[in-house]
């Protein structure tokens, strides 16, 4: 981005200070709307090279570097140019308050503010730098304008390359459609003598204030300078070894699309309370706002650092920190550890140079575009060879004539793994180019197998065309009509009032983006408003549009009672003996099979099946407790007995059944009385040594106690199951950062 | 069961939705157990043929060969899965060494567990790949048990290795491949504990799938004895059934039985998993079905490189552990102190971490209609991400399934889309997607599902995500006699079948990066060359397309040496310096007007011929000779005498 310098000049005459046209806030807090935005715009790129400077036009005093005359009188600079910060935004502000003079002229303060932006842009030579120079006034139109010279200074600034931006609180607006009634006489002819000089500059821009603060609403896109990632030849075939019979063009591959992102934040900490008072006060409150460098305000930057464990089963805990220099670099192969050392790298690497050609070519109906993995981009012919753009083109126009894509492997420099490509022809008339989108690889799609949709296919291999799954002809109907009432491609209007498409592209922005930057500039400018709500373009896309749902009513009542769909009510927990009994694909009764020799024993190596089945349908409560004691027993058989950690993940799932079907039966008291009772043998150490990492790992799966919010009857609160984990009389409280 | 267990997490953790994604990662690990059957009828070799096509392996074979390709692709595809080999009706028995005191020995019978449930090792790849070979010490393995095996105990068999090896895995499937359709034809008992140990391997929450083998003298008869043992999970959604699969001994119409199995396999070893459950999906104002998504496209990624600690017993891999500190005092920070802050004109604007998750809020996840538009309004530029597949879910809408199906039937024949806005997960930022329906697309060959039906979220660019190209010079136009040339030269090159088919061009860096894995692994001798079948086959392009290619290129000739003329007219290049100095109409206002306007990089040849015929170069500035010497990859540095000289040998070059 070109380095800017943008003078504001913002009329403080004592006019500006009253309010108009039935709004109760002054002239001067209504037009600020319009430079505050713009100053904030420009604060939050964090651009060195956002220049910015403020001039006051109609001050009480005088202080401007022309100020020896008397034209420039009750002109003064509030901020001469450079970068803003939020101190000096915070100082501008107290200074921008109506004064108590009329008097001061619109037009010296525009020759005051030229002089200035050309001695800022000026080079140590005296050449102008690249800059994009730029000068905005707000005013009322009440003061008085000598029109003298209009010409000359028009000329001065376009020789200066700089643009102006009049924006007049009231001032009348045609196109816009605004007109204010009983206008001044002074205050017309000041409007003509303004729209005059923006008409006589080569970039003026005239506009009433009003329209300028209701297209503040259209968010600014950040422009990025064309980046080309490829610069080579695009080949069909292999020149090097075919030299008559192959062929290449240089080109040139630019970015089409890139997926914008939000700004992201820093992480920051309030720096430890020890004497200061004032950082005692940010420690406390969230919603803080901090206007110095990080350094300098009580902040602190946060930084991550790395630290290696490995395995020792000699080192306390069975893991040892260990110094990243002690490391070598390599892979997991399944779950072999695979060193490559740095000098195999060089015969292990998939070796790749530099290339773009050209595999074959595809009908572009055959192509499904949901396929595409990623983001578009462009290739044109290098401009500076005529030749390849005579080539080139002819290739564009064959693709286009034939309906055709190409397919297109491409090594972007040296070593870079290959892709492939689709390219699509685009012909405009100032630009003929091949757009390309990714391809997957094979290993890129996965095979799913999901049933067809128009017909049912059943166990044994038949298909049903009629099905509570399939539409019948009167849903395939309504929802046909409701489609076609739905129709968007001329739902919109153009400035005409022409039917166009709704919805384009071009007018859709990417909500969270808009969303964070004018929150950030929200709290930066207004440190002590709530952020205002999300602005109507973030949100206009969320539904359908209004007028459109209005008169396709009907058909969506059509749809609504042909598809009879009906909503499946939430589930209810505890579903005591409502549990389905599951049955094989013939329908075999597996349960009567079970029932000749009824499981009543839970075994150590069959325990969740025994114990479901032993559940399926319990005579009585009895059975419950019956089961959930063999189940508590294995449980902490298995975790006695084992070797380490050996036991744990299957006296998790183990615990994870019992757990679910105790909410299941409503006896959560079961359950807990377990868990509690667990709790203390592992304090004491009855499990067969340290199980205190067992315990503690429960927590982060889910399976503490079932309090009220797991299942209503429980007499556990959330709080006590939130505690029970860290209250452990002498279990470690082991704090976790998560 | 996995189901259920999976819906009550969900309920609890509702409210923490971060959280819920690393969670349900964890509890959709997968692992898939491989039972393959060995006696007499699955070890006859297929009857010698001469047809190169003909089968060559016996179905026992087939099956090992298969699960060891699959193994090497797992391992790629989803590192965290378990994957095992059992053998049932061998003569030798096994079982997981460990603790065969304890519950192995003997118990199972005719079982022989070749590889134990694991995330699979280089050994275990190894292992599989002898028995495919046929090696020496795995001989044995192929001799059938004389008595029958008892098919309940090689389904306990194969409860007790989930029970022990992946006891909290969310999937976990028994891949059964046989050719006997009733195993206890006679034993009627014997049937009825099978069907016992089945209904226990549902209860554990382990899916059976059946890989069936007929042979040319007999049909296999799923009612007969295996309808009794596979059971479908309601709920799922899975009465929808597909075809079952269904193989033959002897090849199908030229594809071998392996080739067949690997696909079918493979379409079922992945266990679907749902990127997101019961999505809304609204179809208009109040009118509302449900929705699951899944992930179809996944871009596969070398495994990034990690750390690796050699000086102990045996090479580990060493996860780094990442702790937050404060500059100053280097100690560590606890997620709650942590502010986040935004820079704006050099200082720092702060919100609380909840402050910042309320500006991402936008509302609970939906997927809202916002229209339709006609499938040619989505410009082929309007890329951005890969798009996510939607299939109806019975779960919170009954009738769903209807609705979306009759949704997809007028996309299709109409070629239309829907618009979108569509919020995934809660908390998870806004985007509007184009809803295309896609149709079945099966393999030509195997008859496999490629594509299946359903819809497909393609996510739209805005406005943001954009980048212009900025002006360049209007384009040159081939004439017509260049542009029907390469017309001819398009057509003779499209591709077989006129599509990209992805499953013919495996990723050739992946592919190379793994086999250079495993060779290491193993400690075996590096590959050689490469394979990289996305390299264009040059010869098949010279020998159909060469001739017009050649054409081409003197028509090209031709037509450019008459353009030349026409345009600055000389013959070449090199009669164009002289011809210039000749020239009635001096450059040198056009110099100027290139100069304010154009950068040396904008211009085209003839644009910069004449800067340089004018000795125009030297009014650059070093800076915008350098930028163009960089732009065409050529040395930058020296002085700027150096630098003219090099840009006006390139010009001429070029």
């Amino acid at each position: 981005m070109a380095k800017q310098a943008t003078m504001y000049i913002v009329d403080l005459g004592s006019t500006m200070g009253e309010c108009h046209n039935g709004r109760v806030e002054t002239d001067l807090d209504f037009g600020m709307k319009y430079i505050w935005d713009k100053i904030a715009t420009t604060m939050a790129a964090n651009l060195k090279g956002g220049n910015l400077g403020v001039i006051g036009l109609r001050t009480d005093g005088t202080d401007n570097p022309l100020d020896t005359g008397e034209e420039y009188e009750n002109i003064s600079v509030l901020r001469p140019l450079g970068n803003m910060d939020l101190h000096q935004l915070d100082e501008l502000r107290a200074q921008i308050t109506p004064s108590g003079t009329e008097a001061g002229d619109a037009i010296s303060a525009i020759v005051v503010a030229v002089h200035m932006i050309t001695e800022f842009t000026k080079l140590k030579s005296g050449k102008p730098g690249s800059y994009t120079r730029k000068i905005a006034l707000l005013t009322d139109g009440q003061g008085i304008i000598d029109d003298q010279g209009l010409t000359s200074i028009a000329q001065q600034i376009n020789d200066c390359e700089i643009s102006l931006v009049v924006i007049g609180i009231d001032f009348d607006d045609k196109e816009f459609g605004f007109k204010e009634e009983d206008k001044s006489t002074q205050k017309q002819h000041n409007e003509s003598v303004l729209r005059h000089l923006t008409e006589l500059c080569d970039n003026g821009v005239f506009g009433t204030a009003s329209e300028a603060i209701a297209n503040l609403g259209i968010p600014d896109i950040k422009s990025t300078k064309p980046y080309s990632s490829f610069e080579g030849r695009l080949a069909l075939g292999d020149p090097e070894k075919y030299e008559t019979t192959a062929m290449y063009i240089d080109v040139k591959r630019y970015f089409c699309t890139k997926n914008a992102k939000p700004s992201s934040a820093k992480s920051f900490v309030t720096k430890a309370p020890i004497a200061s008072t004032q950082s005692s006060k940010t420690v406390n409150s969230d919603v803080d706002m901090i206007d110095a460098p990080a350094n300098g305000n009580g902040l602190l930057t946060v930084k991550s650092s790395r630290t290696y464990r490995v395995n020792d089963p000699i080192a306390p805990g069975g893991r040892r920190d260990i110094q990243q220099e002690e490391l070598a670099r390599g892979y997991e192969y399944g779950r072999t550890t695979v060193h490559i050392s740095e000098s195999d790298e060089n015969v292990t690497n998939f070796e790749t140079i530099k290339s773009f050609s050209i595999i074959g070519f595809i009908p572009s109906d055959k192509y499904e575009r949901y396929l595409n993995m990623g983001e578009s981009r462009m290739t044109i012919a290098q401009p500076i060879n005529d030749k390849a753009r005579m080539a080139f083109s002819s290739l564009v126009h064959a693709l286009f004539e034939l309906d055709s894509y190409a397919v297109a492997r491409i090594v972007e420099k040296d070593g870079k793994d290959p892709q492939i490509l689709l390219l699509a022809p685009s012909i405009e008339p100032d630009l003929e180019a091949l757009i390309d989108v990714p391809l997957p690889f094979a290993e890129d799609v996965r095979v799913y197998r999901f049933p067809p949709l128009d017909r049912v296919i059943t166990a044994s291999g038949s298909a049903l065309k009629k099905h509570r799954y399939l539409p019948d002809d009167d849903l395939v109907d309504a929802m046909s009509d409701y489609v076609d009432s739905m129709d968007l491609s001329a739902a919109g209007k153009d400035e005409n009032g022409q039917p166009v498409e709704y919805m384009t592209i071009e007018e859709t922005f990417t909500p969270v983006i808009h969303r964070i930057n004018q929150a950030i500039r929200d709290r930066a400018m207004y440190p002590d408003e709530p952020i205002s709500p999300p602005a109507e373009f973030l949100t206009k896309w969320s539904h359908p549009p209004k007028d459109l749902t209005t008169k396709s009513a009907h058909k969506l009542e059509k749809l609504v009672a042909a598809a009879k769909v009906h909503k499946v009510p939430p589930k209810v927990k505890g579903t005591r003996g409502r549990r389905e009994i599951p049955k094989p694909l013939s329908g075999l009764d597996v349960e009567a099979l079970l029932n000749r020799d009824k499981r009543e024993k839970i075994s150590p190596n069959n325990t969740i099946p025994d114990f479901k089945q032993m559940l399926a349908s319990p005579a009585d409560d009895s059975v419950i407790h019956d089961a959930a004691k063999q189940m508590g027993n294995i449980i902490r058989m298995h975790v006695t007995n084992s070797t380490g950690k050996h036991k744990y993940e299957e006296v998790k799932a183990d615990m994870k059944t019992f757990r679910e079907y105790m909410i299941e039966f409503e006896t959560p008291e079961i359950w807990n009385d377990f868990l509690r009772d667990f709790k203390k043998r592992v304090a004491n150490g009855d499990l067969g040594g340290d199980r205190k990492e067992l315990f503690q790992s429960l927590r982060w799966i889910n399976l503490g106690l079932i309090d009220k919010q797991a299942l209503e009857m429980s007499d556990v609160t959330e709080k006590e199951a939130n505690e029970f984990f860290s209250l452990g009389s002498d279990l470690p409280t082991r704090s976790r950062g998560d | 069961m996995a189901d259920s267990k999976d819906s009550w997490r969900r309920d609890e953790e509702e409210e923490e939705e971060e959280e819920l994604d690393e969670t349900s990662y964890i509890a959709q690990k997968d692992a898939v157990l491989f039972a393959i059957d060995v006696s007499e009828t699955m070890l006859a070799s297929p009857p010698p043929s001469d047809d190169k096509k003909a089968e060559k392996d016996c179905p026992t074979a087939a099956a090992i060969k298969c699960a060891y390709q699959i193994m090497q692709q797992r391992i790629i595809s989803n590192p965290k899965d378990m994957m095992g080999v059992l053998l049932f009706g061998t003569e030798q028995t096994k079982f997981q060494d460990e603790d065969e005191n304890s519950r192995g020995g003997l118990q199972y019978p005719h079982c022989y567990l070749l590889s134990d449930l694991n995330i699979p090792a280089a050994e275990d790849v190894k292992t599989l790949r002898g028995v495919v070979q046929q090696d020496e010490e795995y001989i044995d393995l192929f001799v059938p048990s004389k008595e029958p095996v008892s098919m309940s105990n090689m389904l306990f068999c194969a409860n007790q290795i989930f029970t022990t090896k992946a006891p909290n895995f969310g999937s976990r499937r028994l891949f059964i491949i046989t050719d006997k359709d009733d195993p206890h034809a006679s034993d009627k008992n014997a049937r009825s504990q099978a069907a016992v140990r089945a209904k226990d391997l549902y209860d554990l929450g382990v899916v059976i799938e059946l890989f069936p083998i007929s042979h040319p003298n007999h049909e296999f008869d799923r009612s007969k004895f295996y309808d009794d043992i596979i059971y479908r999970d309601p709920a799922a959604g899975e009465d929808l059934a597909s075809a079952p699969s269904n193989f033959k001994s002897s090849g199908n119409e030229g594809i071998s039985l392996l080739n067949s199995l690997i696909s079918d396999i493979n379409s079922k070893q992945v266990a679907k998993r749902a990127l997101f459950s019961n999505l809304p999906f609204e179809i208009g104002p109040d009118f509302k079905i449900s929705v699951k998504g899944y992930n179809l496209l996944q871009k596969q990624e070398k495994a990034r490189k990690g750390h690796v600690y050699l000086n102990g017993e045996t090479k580990q891999y060493v996860e780094a552990e990442t702790a937050q500190y404060a500059e100053d005092l280097a100690r560590t920070v606890e997620k709650v102190e942590i502010k986040k802050a935004f820079q704006f004109g050099g200082s720092q604007v702060l919100f609380t971490p909840e402050e910042l998750k309320e500006l991402k809020k936008f509302g609970p996840p939906v997927l809202r209609i916002i229209g339709f538009k006609p499938q040619s309004m989505l410009p082929f530029w309007a890329a951005i991400k890969k798009s996510t597949f939607i299939y109806p879910s019975e779960e919170d809408y009954v009738g769903s399934t209807r609705v979306f199906s009759a949704l997809w039937q007028k996309l299709v024949k109409d070629k239309k889309m829907g618009v979108a806005w569509y919020i995934a997960r809660s908390n998870a930022t806004p985007t509007l997607v184009a809803i295309l329906p896609s149709e079945e697309r099966a393999d030509d060959t195997t008859k496999v599902p490629i594509i299946p039906a359903g819809l497909w979220l393609y996510q739209l660019p805005f406005a943001d995500d954009k980048r212009e190209l900025g002006p360049q010079q209007t384009p040159l136009v081939a004439p017509d006699a260049l542009t029907d040339e390469m017309r001819k030269v398009v057509q003779q090159l499209q591709l077989p079948k006129a599509i990209y088919d992805p499953s013919k061009y495996p990723n050739p860096s992946l592919q190379w990066h793994y086999k250079i894995l495993q060779a290491l692994a193993l400690d075996e001798e590096l590959p050689e060359q490469p394979e990289d079948k996305t390299v264009p086959r040059f010869r098949q392009i010279n020998k159909r397309a060469g001739e017009y290619i050649n054409k081409w290129g003197q028509i090209l000739d031709k037509e450019f040496r008459e353009y030349q003329k026409e345009h600055y007219g000389g013959m070449d290049g090199t009669m164009l310096k002289r011809d210039r100095d000749d020239s009635e109409d001096p450059p040198k206002k056009k110099i100027k007007t290139a100069h304010s306007g154009k950068t040396l990089d904008g211009m085209s040849a003839s644009e910069l011929k004449n800067v340089v015929g004018t000795k125009g170069l030297s009014k650059y500035t070093v800076q915008e000779i350098k930028d163009f010497l960089v732009a065409k990859g050529m040395d930058a540095k020296g002085k700027k005498a150096d630098l003219v000289d090099r840009v006006e040998q390139w010009i001429e070059e070029n």
